[in-house]
């Protein structure tokens, strides 16, 4: 673009000084997007208590049921449904079995349970509503038919049938989650999109020439954020609550297992004797739900590119 | 908008608090009606055509709105209902009953020819009853119910009006007590056909001939009983009615006993801590044993040393105790202590309990018992149970047991009912926590099902002696030998263990204070309400 | 529009032949039968019965037998509840889910909107986080808890309604509000995520410009715009509530649909099974369709015929 007639000379290519490049250095330097996203993720004094809360659950799940000397399965006859009892910090249930360690044991569970539900959400159910929406007319058409399908039938039939398959457990709940789990979301991803492929940034896109992908991506799946996020958040607890009704209705994980649901379905029944037994599965299920929440909206914040300055 | 939304808002509270107010007062003077008596139960009967139901609401609810030729009394002995008499011949396989001059309720006489359609009708293959094997002691009743004889073969029949005889296929002793049970129940033709696949739905869709009447039927909700006027026995009967409300869970029950909305509920064990010691508690003894089944088909549970280890190592004290907590007992036997063997005389008396608890026996079995089957490494065992709360916690029981006992690591399997049975049908499984309860009140309503090739053996246990002792004591007129072949039965089956005893079930009910002369019965319809009467509240 | 719908409705019927279809095999590869729940049938006389009522034959023979019937609108009769037809048995229920369904969506959604919208509008303030505490707490008590403890606290300490049984309007109190709360939760945080969103939008700013007045902003343009997500998790929800409140009904004592269609799956009784899964899936296909319809009505930018090219 200069003059290409200008002499080179051997100084020209020596090196600068370190410290001339650092005031040569731009003033502020370059912010990712990812790095703008963890950078207002920390200003969020909530979102950080519920990380925080999460690893100490998530810790407590992994050490909690050795740090006390009971196992999850062991019964005692001879303290049965005791509130407090010698290191049972949080009592004995019906068969004498330590409701701290199962409580930790059951959480677990519970949370192994939730990331599944997570991890079926995000990944069958964000891309098929994205292209659902997307795309709209036949394909819409068609993705929505077979959500109906998958809605109607009763996934009761097909859990019973996943349960004589395999051995009842985690992988049979899993994949009775994963049969209808993401549904909600894909309708709920598919409705974002319908209102905002006829947004003017979209058309401006479009008309840019952007390719699908692109459009997919950059410029509406971070529009979608939000209430994929809510959807998330919602989706955990369904999960877990569907763990446990297949536990009320005798079906759920193997006994002598447990999960929080499992822990609340046996609490509920003795509630009005000895209504610890629910309060502590129940708590810990509604730390854990708070602090999915926390920092659910957090991230929300964070990634909204609304709010990037 | 918001304007909008508040006044629906103010509209929905005041008009439930206005509906809240009206309820109150129309429950207070519910409470107080004499004579009647409230009470829940889990489910309602499909409907009360006596020829094909078989559970449990259908047959107490048949026992108090229907009258056979006998009826329980209060100590489970039979009497006479609406025969008056009975003669049996002497070889004991031909009983002639007289009837009585008894009613419907719409005023027609009850006739011997009502008995014999009705046990015809339960019998012919195209009513599809579940439960007509009850009916098979009578003669060429289980050709024709299989579509291998003839209708007219069956050996009951109506000489007149008053007269119905009655042939056996073998003498049995308990076939007067068999007359009390559902199946045995009078049918009208002319209304049975009047309302053909409609019979019994309905209230009005049926005749009664028993101490009350269903005068209605809110379907899955509720039921009310009204005495009978055109009841034989109708000045016997104090009650004037009875309410059931449809509640399906235990919590719930409980709740409306304490609120004073139901006189009679079950005691689940999860509130049996509140209840201990408190005169509301009325104890129910079923005539039902619990145990293990071993298929004995299997490599492992072939041997009956090690089926026998497993039974030892079970505390059976700690189930009934500290798991059931409903009354149920230890069991050492098949038959429980409540099934008669003479007139006088219960058969567990004249017996012994067989299995008891021994961790050191039990070890030493089980290694002997490998030793022999040349087993080194205990395989892996599956336990097929029930997905119910309790049956869980019974099994989540015998797994640690087994475990610290005999170092066996049982992996737990409840399944739904139905596709547990079906397993089990099939063979497969290895250990299947299961349970059986009298038909009617003699042993061999729990021995004859264990003979080789017999469709209940799901085991497939097979013992040349047994089988020997059971046919033979099926078509015995020797009662007394007869019991005596029993007994030696049961100890040969005992001996080999292809089943662990585990309990006989017993069940527990609140009753308030005020409701009295209510009768349980451990086999066929579980309550009479013929005898009831309320306090002064 | 008039084609679209026509379109509509043959697709519906098409989904609804394919659930038809796959239940009915599903169904049947459940091992057992409807005999089986009685385990003191001898198998001779259970094979008997079975073939008086036709299921020893092929399945495909059954399967077009079933598909005759449907046409004459005859759903068959209960193995159960024997001499009472399906449609009887589905009358029988339904009314009451139905009441206890819209019920908790009429009061979920006005207190859901009111919360959200609120929090929303202050957001920050003590009243945001009230709702938000709510509604995480809405969310993490499973319904069968809340309903225990409204049943012992309301029902049985206090006295002041029905524990349970259906006898007339109040005992539909305490249900209703156990299975509400859910409603609400769900409602409130999907509306103030979105309301967030749209009051930073500039059509909100010129609407202000062009002297709005707030109320009118709020009510015209926010409100609508936030509604999008809502009305889709509305629709699942309602369908949820019409049809999977059965473990309330269970707790309250009603006499309704839910715990009727558990058990038939649990007893294997064909005919009941099918009957309520065509009546469910009917009912989904529909409040889907109406999804849809709500959509364009709500947001008059969208499209569900197609791209907008």
């Amino acid at each position: 673009m200069n003059s290409s007639t200008q002499k080179m000379t051997p100084e020209m290519f020596e090196p600068v000084a370190k410290d001339t490049l650092a005031q040569e250095g731009v003033a502020s330097k370059k912010i990712t997007f990812w790095g703008d996203v963890w950078r207002r993720f920390r200003q969020n004094k909530g979102a950080l208590l519920g990380v925080l809360l999460l690893v100490i659950i998530a810790v407590l799940a992994i050490v909690g049921p050795d740090i006390n000397s009971y196992s999850y399965r062991a019964t005692n006859y001879e303290i049965t449904n005791q509130e407090t009892v010698g290191d049972h910090w949080f009592g004995t249930d019906g068969l004498g079995r330590d409701i701290w360690t199962r409580t930790w044991y059951g959480a677990g569970i519970s949370l192994l349970i939730a990331l599944l539900a997570t991890g079926f959400d995000l990944l069958i159910g964000v891309p098929y509503g994205c292209i659902s929406g997307y795309y709209g007319g036949k394909v819409d058409n068609w993705m929505q038919r077979i959500i109906e399908v998958l809605y109607g039938i009763p996934n009761l039939i097909v859990i019973i049938l996943l349960l004589l398959w395999l051995k009842p457990g985690i992988i049979a709940i899993a994949l009775a989650l994963g049969i209808t789990g993401w549904i909600t979301m894909a309708r709920v991803v598919r409705g974002q999109m319908l209102k905002l492929k006829s947004q003017e940034y979209v058309l401006a896109a479009r008309t840019l020439g952007a390719s699908t992908r692109r459009m997919l991506t950059k410029h509406m799946l971070p529009n979608v954020l939000g209430p994929v996020i809510i959807t998330v958040m919602f989706s955990i607890p369904t999960a877990i609550f569907f763990e446990a009704f297949l536990a009320f209705i005798g079906l759920g994980i193997r006994p002598p297992q447990a999960s929080l649901g499992v822990l609340i379905n046996d609490g509920y029944q003795v509630l009005q004797l000895f209504p610890y037994q629910l309060f502590y599965p129940a708590l810990i299920l509604s730390l854990i739900m708070l602090s999915f929440n926390l920092v659910g909206d957090g991230l929300r914040d964070a990634l909204d590119p609304k709010l990037r300055q | 908008m918001r304007r909008k939304l508040y006044l629906s808002l103010t509209s929905l509270v005041v008009a439930s608090l206005a509906l809240s107010a009206c309820g109150g007062v129309q429950d207070d003077t519910a409470g107080k009606k004499k004579q009647i008596f409230n009470m829940v139960d889990v489910s309602e009967p499909p409907q009360l055509n006596s020829a094909k139901t078989s559970d449990a609401s259908s047959l107490y609810l048949l026992n108090n709105v229907m009258e056979g030729l006998y009826r329980m009394d209060k100590n489970n002995e039979p009497i006479p209902a609406i025969a008056n008499d009975v003669k049996i011949s002497g070889d004991k396989k031909t009983y002639t009953f007289t009837l009585r001059d008894a009613k419907w309720s719409d005023g027609k006489p009850v006739t011997a020819k009502d008995f014999e359609f009705a046990w015809k009708t339960a019998l012919d293959p195209k009513t599809k009853a579940e439960y007509s094997n009850i009916l098979y002691p009578i003669k060429g009743a289980e050709a024709f119910n299989m579509s291998k004889g003839k209708e007219s073969d069956v050996g009951v029949k109506a000489i007149d009006d008053k007269t119905l005889k009655v042939e056996l296929k073998n003498p049995v002793p308990y076939f007067l007590n068999l007359t009390t049970f559902g199946t045995f129940k009078p049918i009208r033709q002319d209304i049975y056909e009047k309302y053909g696949s409609k019979y019994a739905t309905e209230p009005d869709k049926m005749v009664y001939n028993g101490p009350f009447v269903m005068s209605e039927w809110k379907h899955e909700k509720s039921y009310d009983l009204k005495k009978n006027d055109s009841y034989w026995d109708k000045k016997n009967v104090k009650l004037a009615g009875v309410h059931t409300d449809i509640v399906k869970d235990q919590n719930t029950a409980q709740n409306l006993y304490q609120t004073g909305k139901t006189d009679f509920t079950s005691l689940s064990q999860e509130f049996v801590d509140k209840w201990k010691g408190k005169p509301e508690v009325m104890p129910f003894k079923e005539a039902t044993t619990f145990y293990l089944q071993f298929n004995t088909k299997n490599k492992f549970f072939k041997n009956a040393k090690i089926r026998k280890a497993i039974s030892m190592a079970v505390d059976r004290k700690t189930m009934t105790d500290k798991i059931e907590k409903n009354g149920s007992k230890p069991a050492g036997a098949l038959v429980p202590p409540n099934i008669k063997a003479t007139e006088d005389q219960m058969f567990r008396e004249m017996t012994k309990e067989y299995v008891s608890y021994d961790k050191k026996e039990a070890k030493k079995l089980l290694k002997e018992g490998m030793k022999e089957e040349g087993i080194k490494k205990i395989p892996s065992i599956e336990l097929l149970g029930y997905d119910s709360s309790n049956g869980k916690k019974d099994q989540e029981y015998l797994k640690e047991q087994l475990n610290d006992v005999l170092g066996i690591d049982v992996d737990l399997r409840p399944m739904p009912f139905s596709q547990k049975l079906d397993l089990e049908n099939k063979g497969k499984f290895q250990i299947t926590f299961a349970g059986w309860g009298a038909d009617y009140n003699d042993p061999m309503t729990f021995l004859d099902m264990w003979i080789t090739g017999n469709s209940f053996n799901r085991g497939k246990w097979s013992n040349k002696e047994f089988d020997k002792l059971i046919k033979k004591s099926q078509a015995n007129p020797d009662f007394k030998q007869r019991i005596e072949d029993l007994k030696k039965a049961e100890a040969v089956m005992m001996d080999e263990a292809p089943i662990a005893p585990l309990y006989y079930r017993s069940r527990l009910y609140l009753k308030k204070p005020y409701v009295k002369g209510l009768v349980t019965h451990p086999f066929g319809a579980d309550f009479t309400f013929k005898w009831m009467s309320i306090e002064e509240k | 529009m008039g084609r679209y719908v026509l379109q509509r409705m043959m697709y519906m019927l098409i989904t609804l032949w394919v659930i038809i279809t796959l239940t009915f095999f599903l169904m049947h590869s459940m091992p057992g039968s409807p005999l089986q729940h009685e385990d003191k049938i001898p198998v001779e006389l259970k094979e008997q019965i079975l073939k008086q009522y036709g299921l020893d034959q092929p399945l495909p023979v059954q399967y077009v037998k079933f598909l005759g019937n449907l046409f004459q609108g005859d759903l068959g009769t209960s193995f159960k509840y024997d001499g009472r037809s399906v449609t009887e048995l589905i009358l029988q229920g339904f009314p009451a889910s139905l009441q206890l369904g819209l019920q908790a969506t009429a009061v979920g959604v006005l207190f859901g909107l009111l919360l959200g919208c609120i929090a929303a509008l202050r957001r920050g303030s003590w009243v945001d986080n009230t709702a938000n505490i709510f509604s995480i707490l809405g969310y993490s008590v499973p319904n069968f808890v809340l309903a225990t403890l409204l049943a012992y606290f309301v029902g049985v300490k206090l006295g002041w309604l029905p524990v349970g049984l259906w006898h007339g309007p109040e005992y539909s109190i305490l249900p209703s509000i156990s299975l509400a709360v859910l409603v609400i939760a769900t409602m409130a945080r999907y509306i103030r995520t979105e309301m967030l969103e749209v009051l930073g939008q500039d059509y909100m700013k010129t609407a202000k410009a062009k002297g709005l007045s707030a109320r009118t902003a709020i009510t015209k343009h926010a409100l609508r715009n936030a509604l999008i997500p809502a009305v889709t998790v509305l629709g699942p929800l309602v369908i949820n509530l019409i049809t999977g409140s059965l473990v309330v009904e269970r707790i309250f004592a009603i006499p309704g649909m839910g715990w009727m269609f558990v058990d038939s799956i649990q007893i294997q009784d064909y005919t009941v099974i099918m009957g309520v899964t065509i009546f469910y899936s009917a009912l989904i296909i529909v409040t889907m369709f109406l999804v849809d319809v709500l959509y364009g009505i709500i947001d008059p930018r969208i499209r569900i015929g197609g791209v907008k090219e």
